[in-house]
């Protein structure tokens, strides 16, 4: 039989909250965490607003942080967000268990370039006079002076696993992958295929990532992938409503811890959960715009279904990708008419960016640990700044307020920049 | 373990592609690795007269225009360099293998591909910085950037640089709808891109996996970055002797670039089209040794051989990263000895054409498939005075031959996450 891997640990660092209570708490309230940008100032760009960490400490979190004093905030979170899940799960004490087993998969972000630097070295090396290139041994003249060694260092892309590991005593598998917004539920599909498959008994899986940074915002906006509703910003992410106009950009980190079933079971863990079902697909379509039919989505939720071994009327809530973009939003919609049938009417679905925003490569893990929540509470979070129904997003949306569902099984959408499709089921744990 | 041995569960290479500072195919490659033929030299794809170290493993001559796939070469305007490596390697593998596009139903294949974000093309960026930085100043102006430099970024730019746009790209042009992952651990990229793939594979999610790595390291950004961190080589008066796998006198090492791509594939599917097979995976281990001891890379391997069913005795060599760092070399070879002592031949292709990051472990790995095929091991380069820090048998001098089926990958990380391959030689 199957090795069954369960949940037993969750840690999460959010613009709604540093700990998995009080997020879901705001999740269940409705609060937003939109407010203008103050990372940087960004008050001339086409968007203006975010959804920002705030009041983040690394020190509140670990005794010693002076060796992640030159990281990249997706270091940061993601060893904050683990230490939480790796202490939940009681796995803290790096002398308990066989730690080779015990692995790492991050679906992480990239490091960002030192903007100023960066600009003020291009533009010292372009010709004075009119357009031309860039002189590239220029650059690296003053880019030498004007970087810092060790800042860059960091980031690299391998460094936010290689920490986790590293700091939580986590020697089994150590993979990281960036797949856009479908990265962190990726790498928990993959962890959870480790599990299974005996290369490890625990696997440390989620993302972290923050784009939240000069170059992050000029990139989207260039893509106009933005809500660039400046005078509202608190309304600007509304999935499924007519009047949606782009996603809010979001950052943080969420963790979980898996472990297969016995493992879990000797040493008395606390089980949030079953992680039942993964389905994984590429839409081979087009770079950003999601397959009109959502072929590559439909597929990924009905290989997670047969992987539960559940049928489409046995999903209680789903957590809907949901970025509050016109593509995304009609074609999950008809992608999940086509997966669930006539039920698709039934089922409640709701979008945790409406109130959260965009955590990018973090977004997928830290939508899982809502919906393990939903399962556990017995209450589903809604999808706020919903007002205006548009024809082509005619489900249940949960419009505004919580609802009291109780349900056995949930399903997570999470679909990528690059065509990939990611969904999970996680179930209620029954021996 | 009888049903590890079913062939719906070993996993073949079968396509595959190469484009290296030695040699843009499988041919040129073990042309240029029997010859001896160095790779690194001065950088030339710009003025290096700045960097504290001046060499790299360049390609030259690659032009994606004259390569991509027809229908495709639209789309070259958002492929940064790096992606264009990666995209054109696909292609090489896939050509290989026999699979054009329709060949496997699009469901039944997919891509796992080793990469990282690339470094800004500073033409994309130089406009919009120039508009935003006033006379003397030394921060840029944010009110100019927003209002006037933003629009002078070109609207593509940021998907030029995505991790994942290898894969994209590829999926695209032959119509992959099966698992697509974009793996992202350095230098270990691409090992753990090939454990997911059979992974994936043994579950029965896909037939065929496109596995491949690239980066495009020698670019004036990640030059100036690299050489502020990394420990690189100073021997600017000797650059094709400049990276010293495991000899008492490296200094560092020097950056490469280009591309490596497999396709693999369930022996059962491989047999079943009659594909050419060029090797056998048998397994794929990593973990990570905090520290860098060495007692972490050893226990990696052995869970490799374990996992492989095979003995350290069965090994013919032991194709190690042998990047030339002061320390890495130390680690990996503690790893390796404490494994192998110095019973088993090292063998170490990086000197040749430098740390291809993502690239680098498949690229490393072309080496021994083709070592393997041809029966014959090429030398380490560079490696002349041993170092008792360093206590493993590092093949030097002439070619020898091959005298077990089988060859083990190691890579590895600065933080101590470490992969190993166990490949073995392809018979019926």
């Amino acid at each position: 039989m199957r090795r069954r891997v369960v949940i037993t640990g969750m840690g999460v660092v959010t613009p709604l909250g540093h700990t998995v209570a009080e997020l879901f708490a705001s999740q269940i309230e409705g609060r937003t965490a939109v407010g203008p940008i103050t990372r940087f100032d960004a008050h001339t760009f086409p968007t203006t607003f975010a959804s920002e960490v705030k009041g983040f400490e690394l020190g509140h979190f670990l005794r010693d942080v002076g060796r992640y004093y030159n990281c990249g905030l997706n270091t940061q979170f993601a060893l904050a967000a683990a230490k939480q899940a790796v202490e939940d799960a009681n796995l803290l004490d790096a002398n308990k268990g066989d730690r080779s087993r015990m692995g790492v998969y991050l679906g992480s972000g990239e490091g960002s370039d030192e903007f100023p630097a960066l600009v003020r070295g291009l533009a010292h090396a372009s010709p004075k006079e009119g357009s031309g290139h860039v002189n590239g041994g220029e650059f690296v003249r003053v880019m030498l002076q004007w970087m810092n060694g060790p800042r860059e260092g960091e980031q690299e892309m391998y460094t936010p696993a290689g920490h986790v590991a590293g700091e939580f005593a986590l020697e089994g598998p150590n993979q990281a992958c960036q797949t856009a917004c479908a990265a962190s539920s990726q790498a928990i599909g993959e962890a959870l295929d480790i599990i299974r498959g005996g290369e490890a008994d625990v696997m440390v899986a989620g993302g972290s990532h923050s784009m939240i940074h000069p170059l992050g915002v000029s990139g989207f906006n260039r893509l106009t992938a933005l809500s660039q509703r400046n005078d509202s910003p608190r309304t600007a992410s509304r999935p499924f409503d007519l009047h949606r106009d782009g996603f809010v950009i979001g950052e943080g980190a969420g963790l979980v811890v898996l472990e297969e079933l016995e493992h879990a079971k000797k040493r008395g863990a606390n089980i949030y959960a079953e992680l039942t079902g993964y389905g994984t697909t590429a839409d081979a379509f087009r770079m950003t715009d999601p397959h009109p039919q959502g072929r590559g989505a439909i597929r990924a939720m009905n290989d997670a279904l047969a992987d539960a071994s559940i049928k489409p009327a046995d999903i209680g809530y789903i957590n809907a990708h949901g970025t509050s973009t016109q593509a995304n939003d009609s074609t999950e919609t008809a992608a999940i008419k086509s997966a669930f049938g006539d039920y698709a009417k039934r089922v409640p679905i709701s979008s945790s960016k409406s109130m959260l925003g965009h955590l990018i490569a973090a977004a997928g893990v830290v939508e899982l640990v809502i919906s393990v929540m939903a399962l556990r509470k017995g209450v589903v979070p809604p999808t706020i700044n919903f007002q205006t129904p548009d024809p082509e997003c005619d489900l249940d949306y949960v419009p505004n307020s919580a609802r009291e569902v109780r349900f056995r099984h949930v399903l997570s959408n999470s679909f990528g920049f690059g065509g990939q499709n990611i969904a999970l089921v996680a179930s209620r744990f029954v021996d | 373990v009888t049903d590890m041995m079913t062939n719906s569960r070993r996993t073949v290479l079968t396509g595959f592609g190469v484009i290296s500072p030695i040699g843009s195919s499988p041919t040129a490659f073990w042309e240029a690795l029997l010859a001896g033929t160095p790779g690194v030299h001065t950088i030339t794809h710009i003025d290096p007269f700045a960097l504290p170290s001046k060499m790299a493993g360049e390609v030259h001559g690659f032009s994606a225009k004259a390569s991509i796939e027809k229908s495709y070469r639209r789309t070259l305007n958002a492929m940064a360099r790096t992606v264009e490596f990666g995209v054109i390697g696909c292609q090489l593998a896939m050509q290989d293998a026999g699979l054009a596009k329709g060949t496997i139903p699009p469901e039944r294949i997919g891509v796992e591909f080793a990469s990282v974000m690339g470094a800004t093309d500073l033409d994309d960026l130089g406009p919009a910085s120039k508009r935003s930085m006033q006379p003397e100043a030394i921060a840029p102006d944010m009110d100019a950037w927003g209002t006037e430099g933003l629009d002078l970024v070109p609207p593509l730019w940021m998907l030029k640089y995505l991790p994942n746009m290898p894969a994209c790209h590829a999926t695209i042009i032959f119509d992959m709808q099966g698992p697509s992952n974009t793996q992202i651990p350095g230098d270990t990229a691409g090992a753990v891109a090939l454990a997911e793939a059979a992974r994936i594979l043994r579950r029965g999610a896909a037939d065929v996996m496109l596995v491949g790595g690239s980066e495009a390291k020698v670019h004036p950004l990640s030059l100036s970055r690299f050489n502020l961190f990394a420990e690189f080589s100073k021997r600017n008066d000797d650059p094709e002797g400049a990276i010293r796998p495991f000899d008492r006198d490296r200094d560092g090492t020097a950056p490469g670039e280009g591309a490596a791509a497999f396709t693999l594939e369930t022996l059962d599917h491989a047999l079943g089209r009659k594909a050419k097979i060029h090797g056998e995976v048998l397994s794929v281990a990593s973990g990570v040794d905090r520290g860098l001891t060495g007692s972490g890379l050893a226990k990696v391997i052995r869970n490799a051989l374990a996992a492989a069913g095979i003995q350290p005795g069965d090994v013919d060599h032991v194709n190690a990263h042998g990047v030339g760092t002061t320390r890495g070399d130390a680690f990996e070879a503690r790893g390796i000895a404490a494994v192998f002592g110095k019973t088993v031949p090292v063998f170490a292709p990086l000197s040749r054409f430098g740390n291809l990051g993502a690239a680098s472990c498949l690229l490393e790995l072309s080496a021994s498939v083709l070592a393997l095929q041809h029966g014959q091991l090429p030398a380490t380069l560079n490696h002349a005075n041993p170092d008792p820090a360093c206590p493993v048998a590092v093949h030097t001098g002439l070619p020898q031959r091959i005298t077990r089926p089988h060859a083990v990958k190691l890579s590895y990380t600065e933080l101590g996450q470490c992969s190993a391959i166990v490949l073995k030689k392809w018979s019926e």
